[in-house]
């Protein structure tokens, strides 16, 4: 069974917000997600991945600051937020390489430095731990790989894009992962009660009128 | 010659027409999304066909509907059940239906027709696919379907009186679309030009829902009465809409799109002031103006509501087309930019039902002006997403001022400006409006108070010097993040944000779904609680087989005996 690309979102988003992220982050990873399931990676697997990190209850020690050059964290860095940080002024890409320490679930930097690409109108080269990518926001050329995390990751403008992933408009994602995603976007349901039921959407009249 | 210019009078301002009251008074115009079907349709002359109904006498069965436009065809695969009428309820939470539907892309095979069998009738509980580009489901009009098949069936024809005032022999209870269940994503239509406009695939599934209907109506009264059993006067038929039944889910949607909602009510604002700015009318334009204005008076006069609210508000509609007839009997409506100056009087004379029903009625002579807009009513503008971290401070605050200025000062903490939370149920996801002082919901809310959300950003803004970039900030309060998107989001989507607040103790959520069914082009609002809407869509409109660009576009106002 295959899922669309907007079931994807909602759900990534439903599952960040779950896992304690603020909505509007929630919004950035189900879009993050969405984009490298288009790509052809397993977008919900990535997330599953960060989620179950848990770092959204101490969030302040995996936000990036600047330190010597290297964007470092008190422990290992979030990618949505480091994403954030990239996306939000995507003109640090054009003005050094940027050298971040210690990155959980790397891939989703990856639609992060995409958007700030498209954005400049550039391409952008992305190493981490021995694996590259190069995108220019639309496309993106990056081998399978799975990583859950990456001492040191690079990013520079450059590099030219040919014969980038072919892109997908359904997701198949992983099993396990999917119910990972949706047991954390389980925690945004209000339990249903009697009262609200009736009260908190429907009209209490008959509709066999 | 210097070119003429095209607007002289502005378009009304973001903090009139946002407020809720308004939104909750929008009536359908030439911009309406089944008009601009039905337009479509005649002028690019779409064939119709009904390659299968297979029904059986208990009713139960499939049917398939097919439309031919010029490059693609899309069909209606309709499934027909016997539903006992202790199940039968238009909310989310029912789990079973008199009819359900699926819009399939281009034309099922019967391997098709097989599995959307196995799916179709489960709805949320099952699953559908790429190629099904809509999934809906409608239930009986109890009264109305036994009235007519008992008509017919004794070989009479069913009163028009009780059509008019029902509207539809059956009502939808949810038409999803855009990925949902399975479905094929917007994405994969959105560059057709015959549904890249907002909803054209549901308007095209509800539009092929009616002619099942009529048909299936036929065939019970012919099961029913045998040999002598009417055929139904297509007259008749035309009155035959389809209902809506409406609740919560719709709300959200238009807080959740703020750029898409702020096209539709920019290209009707825009389209009332370009007709606002046209200096004489000719006698032609003057009389379609009179003669639609008398044709919705007849449909105003069938529309019928027993919630409180809705009954004062057409108490007061009526009273404001009294006003607007005497005032066009002393106005020829041709000189000295008459739709300016009937809209500047019916700002103090009418009630905003009223003002906006006559907004949306001036648009009605000058299709050439008007129906160009409709091409810029879908959303278009992916980038309008991505946040601007380069902005300073400064600069975001002034943005949540244009639109929050009247909640910043609000004192969020009073249980009166905050008593509601909006929350997902865990029953079928299902949104829903709560009581935050009365039930434990507030811990799963939704964020659509973006007025509140908007005074906690701007509070905790003032403590950040003005030329910090917004980067900075988001970095260190990432629970700012979703409104410091929405302040940047409101430089290209002025009409983008509610100028109400949607969580007070007096919030009314069917101005917000009132608002969306405008849009879509629904008629006869008919409230069954502060959260619950029903609607009647297409009555009027010519079938397939009688559908011609003379008849496509007037439809929703009845022809009055002269």
């Amino acid at each position: 069974m295959t899922f669309s690309l907007n079931e994807v979102e909602a759900t990534a988003k439903r599952a960040t917000r779950g896992a304690g992220y603020a909505w509007g982050v929630a919004e950035e990873a189900a879009k993050a997600t969405r984009w490298l399931s288009a790509q052809g990676f397993d977008g919900p697997a990535i997330l599953a991945q960060l989620l179950k990190r848990e770092f959204a209850p101490c969030l302040e020690r995996h936000i990036p600051v600047l330190q010597n050059g290297v964007w470092v964290g008190e422990q290992d860095l979030c990618p949505l937020m480091t994403g954030t940080a990239i996306s939000d002024s995507p003109t640090v890409l054009s003005q050094s390489t940027i050298s971040i320490s210690n990155l959980a679930a790397p891939l989703l930097l990856l639609p992060f430095v995409a958007a700030g690409a498209k954005k400049l109108g550039t391409t952008v080269k992305v190493s981490f731990d021995g694996y590259s990518a190069i995108t220019d926001g639309v496309h993106l050329i990056c081998a399978d790989c799975s990583i859950d995390r990456a001492d040191h990751v690079e990013i520079t403008e450059g590099g030219h894009i040919q014969n980038g992933r072919p892109l997908q408009s359904r997701a198949a994602p992983n099993a396990g992962a999917w119910q990972v995603l949706n047991s954390m976007a389980h925690r945004t349901y209000a339990p249903a009660t009697e009262e609200s039921r009736l009260l908190g959407a429907g009209s209490g009249l008959s509709d066999n009128d | 010659m210097e070119p003429h210019a095209q607007t002289e009078i502005a378009r009304r301002d973001p903090a009139t027409v946002m407020r809720l009251s308004r939104l909750g008074s929008l009536h359908q115009c030439r911009l309406s999304f089944m008009r601009q079907l039905t337009r479509r349709m005649a002028d690019e002359n779409w064939s119709f066909s009904r390659p299968a109904f297979e029904i059986d006498d208990k009713g139960v069965g499939h049917a398939v509907y097919t439309a031919q436009g010029p490059d693609r065809a899309y069909s209606l695969v309709a499934f027909a059940h016997d539903l006992p009428a202790d199940q039968r309820s238009d909310r989310v939470i029912a789990e079973a239906w008199d009819a359900t539907f699926a819009l399939f892309d281009g034309i099922p095979t019967p391997e098709d027709i097989d599995r959307l069998s196995q799916n179709v009738p489960l709805q949320e509980a099952g699953r559908v696919s790429e190629t099904e580009l809509s999934l809906s489901r409608a239930n009986r009009s109890v009264r109305l379907w036994t009235h007519v098949v008992d008509r017919l069936a004794a070989g009479q024809q069913p009163d028009l009186e009780q059509i008019y005032q029902v509207g539809y022999l059956m009502r939808t209870t949810a038409v999803y679309g855009s990925g949902k269940f399975g479905a094929a994503d917007r994405e994969k239509t959105a560059d057709r030009d015959e549904v890249s406009g907002p909803f054209q695939i549901e308007m095209l599934s509800v539009y092929l829902t009616r002619v099942f209907v009529r048909d299936l109506v036929q065939y019970m009264a012919q099961v029913k009465g045998g040999d002598q059993t009417s055929a139904l006067d297509p007259e008749i038929a035309r009155w035959l809409g389809i209902g809506n039944s409406t609740g919560l889910g719709m709300a959200p949607f238009i807080v959740n799109h703020p750029v898409l909602f702020n096209n539709w009510i920019m290209a009707r604002e825009e389209a009332i002031s370009r007709v606002r700015s046209i200096e004489t009318a000719t006698e032609k334009d003057a009389r379609v103006f009179r003669d639609v204005f008398a044709r919705s008076r007849q449909s105003i006069a069938w529309w019928q509501s027993e919630h409180p609210i809705q009954v004062e508000k057409l108490a007061a509609l009526k009273d404001d087309l009294n006003s607007i007839g005497a005032f066009l009997a002393t106005d020829d409506l041709t000189q000295d930019h008459p739709w300016d100056r009937i809209i500047r009087w019916s700002e103090t004379a009418l009630s905003e039902e009223g003002q906006e029903l006559l907004a949306s009625l001036i648009l009605e002579p000058y299709g050439d002006v008007v129906d160009g807009l409709s091409s810029c009513m879908a959303d278009t503008n992916a980038a309008a997403q991505v946040i601007d971290g380069t902005v300073p401070v400064s600069g975001v605050r002034t943005l949540i001022r244009n639109s929050f200025d009247w909640a910043l000062d609000l004192d969020w903490n009073d249980p009166e400006n905050c008593a509601r939370a909006w929350y997902v149920s865990e029953e079928k996801l299902e949104p829903r409006l709560g009581e935050r002082f009365e039930e434990p919901i507030a811990d799963y809310e939704q964020p659509l108070a973006p007025a509140r959300d908007a005074a906690l950003a701007f509070k905790a803004l003032q403590e950040w010097p003005d030329d910090a970039p917004i980067a900075e900030f988001l970095l260190r309060h990432p629970e700012h993040r979703h409104t410091v998107r929405r302040a940047q989001i409101s430089r290209v989507a002025p009409y983008g944000e509610i100028h109400d607040n949607t969580i007070g103790a007096n919030v009314m959520p069917i101005d917000m779904l009132r608002a969306k069914l405008s849009f879509f082009g629904a008629t006869h609002f008919d409230p069954r609680s502060d959260r619950w809407v029903r609607i009647c869509m297409y009555a009027g409109a010519p079938y397939p087989d009688e559908l011609n660009t003379a008849n496509a576009d007037l439809w929703v106002y009845p022809e009055v005996a002269q």
